[in-house]
This record gives structure tokens, C-alpha cells and sequence, in this order.
């Protein structure tokens, strides 16, 4: 396995982890800032801050575990594959970004509307990284 | 109508060439095993100037290492 798909991988499983987390445990704990819009800062900041240093860990045991790999720059398939996963991990983040700030703004407290922004761009990210994943596994002839 | 896709003879040509590893071969051309691994398979296409870079490591012509056709 690429050590860019590891990567790719690590990213992916952290983020749903961290995500999973904050969408599903600690953001209803604290009511998702309904209360006080700092609870949102936070909660989604300890779960940020606890997927970047699981994120900088894994990704120090994978480049020590593959270390020539590791070092190398990005070749033309790894390029080709990351403008293939960012465009499509784009697009979502616009349909998002429409929503939440220009439809939501009329109907949702802020509290929502933060929440809806940080979910878009979790799911954005997440489509990103699945595209990336694909393509390496199942072939891209960017 | 039978899919036409780009076909490779890269893995006969490596053999040719001593047993070249894939390694080897994408270490010359500036690319990772692993995309070598990719092109020989059919999963990625290179581009024109890696094409020309495999094809002049085994100085033979573009043509007798990709062919545009049935599988």
C-alpha cells in the first residue's frame, strides 16, 4: 500500500472517529452550544485537538515505518488522485456552504448554523478522502 | 461493442530487461513502485512524458509499450 493511501486512510478513520465523537456524544452533551454558542468552541475544539494529535502520531509511525517512502515527493498518480479527491470533496463543500450560509441564515439560530458549517465540512473532507481511497485502490486514469 | 482501453507490455519488457523490479523501474522514471504497479495493471494511465520515459528505459518505441486496444 502507497504510503499516501495509508495516509489517506489514517485521515479518513480519525475524522469519522473524531467526528463520530462530537456529533454523537459531545456535541449533544454540551447541546450543541444551544445555551452558549462558547460550549461549540469548546467541544468541537477538544475533539479537533484530540484527532490532530492522533492524526500527527499516526502519521510519525507510518513515516518511521516507511521511511524511503515517506520522504519521497508525490508523484504523478498521488497528484493526479489528490486533484481528483479535492474537487470532488469541493463541490460538496459548496452545497454546503449555500446552505448554511445562504439559506440557513433566514431560518436556523446561530448555534445551528455553526454546527451545520462544521458538519459540512466534515462531510466534505470525508467524500475527499473516500475519492482519494478509490483511487487508489480501484484505478484513476487522471 | 468490445471496450477499447490502453494496454502495456511493461511486465514482459521488465523481464526482458534481467528481471528489472518494479522498483527499479520507477526509480528511473521518477514515479513510486507502487504507481508502476498501477500502470502495469491497467489502473493508471501515465503521462505522455513518463509514456516516453518508460519506453527509453528500455530504449524501444513508444508503441511496443502501449497499445490502444482491446484487452
Amino acid at each position: 500500500m502507497a504510503f499516501r493511501e495509508k495516509i489517506a486512510w489514517l485521515t479518513l478513520v480519525t475524522m469519522l472517529l473524531a467526528y463520530g465523537v462530537y456529533f454523537g456524544i459531545v456535541g449533544p452533551a454540551f447541546g450543541f452550544g444551544k445555551a452558549d454558542l462558547v460550549h461549540i468552541i469548546v467541544s468541537f475544539g477538544l475533539v479537533a485537538a484530540a484527532q490532530a494529535v492522533v492524526m500527527i502520531v499516526g502519521s510519525i509511525v507510518l513515516a518511521i515505518l516507511g521511511r524511503r517512502e515517506a520522504n519521497a515527493p508525490a508523484d504523478e498518480r498521488d497528484r493526479a488522485i489528490e486533484r481528483r479527491g479535492t474537487m470532488a470533496g469541493y463541490y460538496v463543500l459548496i452545497v454546503g456552504m449555500i446552505v448554511v450560509g445562504v439559506v440557513m441564515p433566514f431560518t436556523n439560530p446561530p448555534w445551528k448554523i455553526i454546527n451545520a458549517a462544521l458538519a459540512a465540512i466534515v462531510i466534505a473532507e470525508t467524500v475527499h478522502q473516500v475519492f482519494v481511497l478509490l483511487s487508489y485502490r480501484r484505478g484513476w486514469h487522471g | 461493442m468490445a471496450r477499447r482501453t490502453l494496454t502495456n507490455k511493461i511486465r514482459v519488457l521488465r523481464f526482458h530487461a534481467g528481471e528489472m523490479t518494479q522498483a527499479e523501474l520507477g526509480e528511473k522514471i521518477g514515479v513510486t513502485r507502487q504507481t508502476v504497479a498501477a500502470i502495469e495493471q491497467g489502473k493508471y494511465s501515465p503521462t505522455l512524458e513518463t509514456a516516453f520515459k518508460i519506453a527509453d528505459v528500455f530504449d524501444v518505441p513508444l508503441d511496443e509499450v502501449f497499445r490502444w486496444g482491446e484487452r
